[in-house]
């Protein structure tokens, strides 16, 4: 495999755009990324779109996003992961110059999910596990199926709905330092607890909002990296892997299966150890999600989420900082943009160009990307590297 | 959805309605067991491997000889949520609570908990699977809390 560098990253606004479309979306973080990149835009020889879909009127997002940018016989898809399609995307962008194929390549990553309404929105995520025997008479939603996590950590561990608190209160402390986050302001514990449940023990706060995003990445081999970047960051190793679609049919509800593979097979390739990471990006559409993150992902041992997060550990100065963007949580979770912009992030906390306040100190020069689509359904986890 | 202080969009005209009609024929024999108050699933005739839900092929040998056998209905309850805010299509049901049990046989169910109390309800409760039929007609079962 050869080595493959990010030289140019691009991130939307993220929050609820109904001023733009969806080509019109995407346009504002390829732009971003082919100026921050220096390529010229013929140089890219394929694009590959991360999105969900269906909840906006495109069925092929991928040759609407490319047509409004003006790409002329690009290779082209669309990949779908669920919530980590944006991962996805990366790595097939990677993969297409890891192999040798191509020299320059991009990922994008764009969801567009308030063109419908909110409980149809609820609707589209909750049939996303085994439709007839979770959905159709028993009405599954996203919240509900972390929920029953929830419930077992919280059993298992003593996790208290306290300490998934404030996993929420640290998203909206970094959210309120990142101007392209969806939610900007910091809340308290108070306000976590005390807000509506949606299905208990989750309430509102403990969930990531609903959101319009997007995000690119371009890729390129050694030998063009060292032309265009002076802050090339590289890819040194993609794990994925995936667990059942239907629930029931998973061992325990403490951790999720997905991430612990995906994880030690990035570790493997990245020939790393959890400790060594600077600066992380954990899937935390639900506060539960990124304390069993920080278990499944070797950060603290198992049932020490809690304990990990209510000392401090994961936020600036701590042992292992995590989602100083503001997380999923307040930044927010445009699906398929998601694992893009977690790679856009962590390429801008190893260039050291985080928003202050925001930034990790960077020791190793290591960062590690987290994304799980759907309830663990898939999960892709990428360490990126300051050095070859 | 437009509010006063957003952006003006284009509101579609042309709404879309999707219904599926999901094949049942392999596993025919679930439904028709449940409609007669009783709970079945799968069995790899050649490696023996249960499986629910319920699978005409065997997912360890990959075997298409399954039998039908009756599983026992008690559970114990692994998790549960009290699910308050509902999906558009459930949004005529009052909330429920959904919970996973695992059955003696070492299978998983997931189902609503009819009738429990979801303040009291807790991991390693006593549950018991019985079947329901809907007022249209379909069958389907829940969990109901044993003393």
């Amino acid at each position: 495999m050869k080595n493959v560098a990010i030289v140019g990253i691009g991130h939307s606004k993220f929050g609820r755009r109904t001023d733009v479309n969806l080509a019109e979306l995407a346009f504002e973080s390829i732009k971003e990324a082919i100026d921050d990149s220096g390529v010229q835009k013929k140089e890219i020889q394929n694009v590959t779109v991360g999105s969900a879909g269906g909840w906006y009127e495109e069925n092929l997002p991928a040759v609407i996003v490319n047509e409004y940018a003006g790409f002329q016989d690009v290779g082209t898809m669309r990949v779908e992961a669920a919530c980590a399609s944006g991962s996805a995307a990366v790595r097939s962008a990677y993969l297409s110059i890891a192999s040798g194929e191509a020299d320059v390549t991009m990922a994008v990553g764009i969801e567009k999910m308030t063109e419908v309404d909110t409980l149809t929105a609820v609707e589209l995520m909750g049939r996303s596990g085994s439709y007839l025997w979770e959905f159709e008479n028993y009405g599954m939603t996203f919240p509900a199926y972390y929920a029953l996590y929830a419930v077992a950590h919280m059993k298992r561990y003593g996790t208290s709905e306290e300490d998934m608190a404030r996993v929420a209160v640290k998203a909206h402390h970094y959210g309120s330092m990142n101007p392209l986050a969806q939610f900007q302001k910091e809340i308290t514990l108070e306000k976590v607890l005390s807000s509506q449940v949606i299905s208990w023990p989750l309430k509102l706060y403990d969930a990531c909002p609903i959101t319009d995003g997007s995000a690119a990445v371009v890729l390129a081999s050694e030998e063009m990296a060292s032309k265009l970047s002076d802050t090339p960051v590289w890819i040194k190793g993609i794990g994925f892997s995936s667990d059942s679609a239907n629930l029931s049919k998973r061992g325990d509800y403490v951790g999720l299966r997905a991430t612990v593979d995906a994880s030690r097979k990035a570790y493997a390739a990245a020939k790393i150890s959890p400790k060594d990471v600077d600066v992380a990006t954990c899937h935390d559409c639900f506060t539960i999600a990124e304390l069993m993150a920080y278990e499944d992902l070797g950060f603290c041992a198992k049932g020490e989420g809690g304990k990990l997060v209510r000392e401090g550990q994961t936020e600036v100065g701590g042992k292992i900082p995590v989602n100083l963007d503001g997380g999923l949580k307040a930044k927010g979770h445009p699906v398929g943009a998601t694992g893009v912009s977690m790679t856009v992030e962590i390429s801008k906390q190893l260039r050291g160009e985080a928003d202050s306040g925001r930034q990790a100190p960077i020791k190793n020069g290591i960062g590690l990307v987290h994304n799980v689509g759907g309830t663990g359904h898939y999960c892709y986890v990428t360490v990126l590297s300051r050095s070859k | 959805m437009a509010s006063r202080d957003e952006p003006p969009t284009l509101h579609s005209k042309r709404s879309l309605t999707l219904r599926f009609n999901i094949p049942i024929s392999k596993t025919s024999r679930f439904w028709t067991g449940l409609a007669e108050g009783k709970f079945v699933t799968t069995k790899c005739g050649d490696c023996g491997r249960l499986t629910f839900p319920p699978q005409a092929d065997c997912p360890n040998c990959m075997s298409g000889n399954s039998k039908w056998v009756e599983l026992g209905t008690e559970a114990e309850l692994l998790t549960f949520t009290y699910v308050q805010i509902t999906p558009t299509s459930f949004v005529d049901h009052d909330p429920y609570v959904v919970a996973i049990g695992r059955l003696k046989e070492g299978l998983n169910v997931l189902a609503w908990v009819e009738g429990g109390d979801p303040t009291r309800l807790k991991p390693g409760a006593r549950l018991k699977i019985e079947t329901r039929k809907e007022a249209e007609g379909g069958p389907y079962y829940v969990f109901v809390v044993t003393p």
